[in-house]
């Protein structure tokens, strides 16, 4: 039972699902195992190390300077993306051509930086969310909505592209319609 | 229409960035549900986006990759700032009803990924040109889900109450945004297909196997 109330939570809280963050970079990860897991794991990661260098940001930036928000979260996010390549390059060499796309498509994301824009918007609302374990956690489980709501996709991924599906609405506008579907489904969750 | 034609114009019908490109959907269909939402997000994007891939096209090409896409992240979120500032005064309450979508506007891929792959490769007068054809690509999209929906929706066009029987309150929601772009980006590749003369092809479905 605790796990089926964590799964509806992660589901109700998904990002992608209830949001629309990162439709785009989900189609990508959808596409193939490889993809999904490498996309996944890029994703979550700069969700949750993201989250806690938000939480440093929030901290130090005066409420009334609140529009250099941005500027900061990009300058955050742009420092991890150096070092993860970095990490990349001198951790797994071998793999790291392979390795470096799903960075760069993970880095500048509307996944990483809706995230870390909702859980501060979540902490202004509620300041007992204002700490870092909050932020980090909150970080993770976007993470874990994005797999989640990539599994869902990579479950009807090829039936959406067969040539059944009429020529016009075959591969984005189908799998469009099916995440609607899913996400009128995790609307009634809430 | 010559390939230099088609790249140049063809931000509107031929290769339009939300409906083609799957590019900057998060905030159609989230907040487009209302015109006032949808002129909101057209100033801001339109705003945002010209002015960032304009300042951009001048960071030194040589550059390696990883540290242009950064510069120009961080270039379209200085210029975001004047951007809110001047929304404050214009648009002050779609500001607290689009949220975070806003600062979302100025890190969309047409200005992060697209520069690179697609504007920097033309000269700067072919550029500038392909670019607005774009955002007016955007803006049309947007312009129609704002009014489909809130007609949809609410049963009103600018908030003004229009003369409709049926709501589908739905259509407000996210899931309405989503099935709506779905069916518009089909809808799309249809009259696309019929425009360039295609459609046997589209509908034979050649290209696509089953296996």
């Amino acid at each position: 039972m605790f796990l089926i109330n964590e799964l509806i939570t992660l589901l109700v809280a998904n990002l992608i699902l209830s949001q629309a963050l990162g439709i785009s970079t989900i189609f990508i990860a959808a596409g193939s195992k490889k993809n999904l897991i490498g996309t996944a794991c890029v994703i979550t990661l700069f969700t949750t190390v993201g989250s806690a260098a938000a939480y440093a940001v929030d901290s130090m930036l005066p409420y009334d300077m609140k529009d250099l928000r941005l500027l900061l979260y990009t300058l955050v996010t742009g420092a991890m993306y150096v070092l993860l390549l970095t990490a990349a390059y001198l951790l797994c060499r071998g793999k790291y051509t392979d390795f470096r796309k799903y960075i760069h498509v993970s880095a500048f994301n509307c996944a990483v930086m809706g995230t870390l824009f909702t859980i501060n918007e979540r902490a202004v609302m509620d300041s007992s969310l204002f700490t870092l374990s909050e932020y980090v956690s909150a970080g993770f489980e976007a993470g874990i909505g994005f797999i989640i709501a990539a599994l869902i996709l990579t479950a009807a991924y090829r039936k959406l592209n067969l040539s059944k599906v009429p020529a016009s609405f075959r591969g984005f506008p189908a799998m469009l319609v099916y995440l609607g579907i899913i996400s009128m489904a995790v609307y009634s969750l809430k | 229409m010559t390939n230099r034609n088609k790249l140049l114009f063809g931000g509107i019908l031929g290769d339009n960035i939300v409906l083609s490109g799957l590019m900057v959907i998060s905030p159609v269909i989230i907040c487009g549900d209302t015109l006032k939402n949808a002129e909101a997000l057209i100033y801001a994007f339109s705003a945002i986006t010209f002015l960032s891939v304009l300042i951009s096209s001048f960071v030194p090409r040589k550059l390696p990759y990883t540290a242009k896409i950064i510069i120009y992240a961080v270039i379209s979120a200085l210029v975001y700032i004047p951007v809110r500032l001047a929304a404050l005064e214009f648009y002050p309450d779609s500001i607290g009803r689009i949220g975070i979508y806003y600062p979302l506007l100025a890190v969309n891929s047409l200005i992060v990924f697209q520069t690179e792959a697609r504007f920097f490769r033309m000269k700067k007068l072919d550029m500038i040109i392909s670019l607005i054809f774009c955002i007016i690509g955007f803006d049309a999209v947007m312009l129609i889900t704002g009014f489909l929906r809130e007609l949809l929706a609410y049963g009103t066009i600018n908030s003004k109450i229009a003369d409709v029987n049926i709501l589908t309150k739905g259509f407000a929601q996210p899931f309405g945004g989503f099935i709506f772009l779905g069916l518009m980006c089909g809808g799309y590749r249809f009259i696309r297909a019929v425009v360039s003369k295609d459609s046997s092809k589209t509908r034979s479905g050649e290209d696509v196997s089953d296996k």
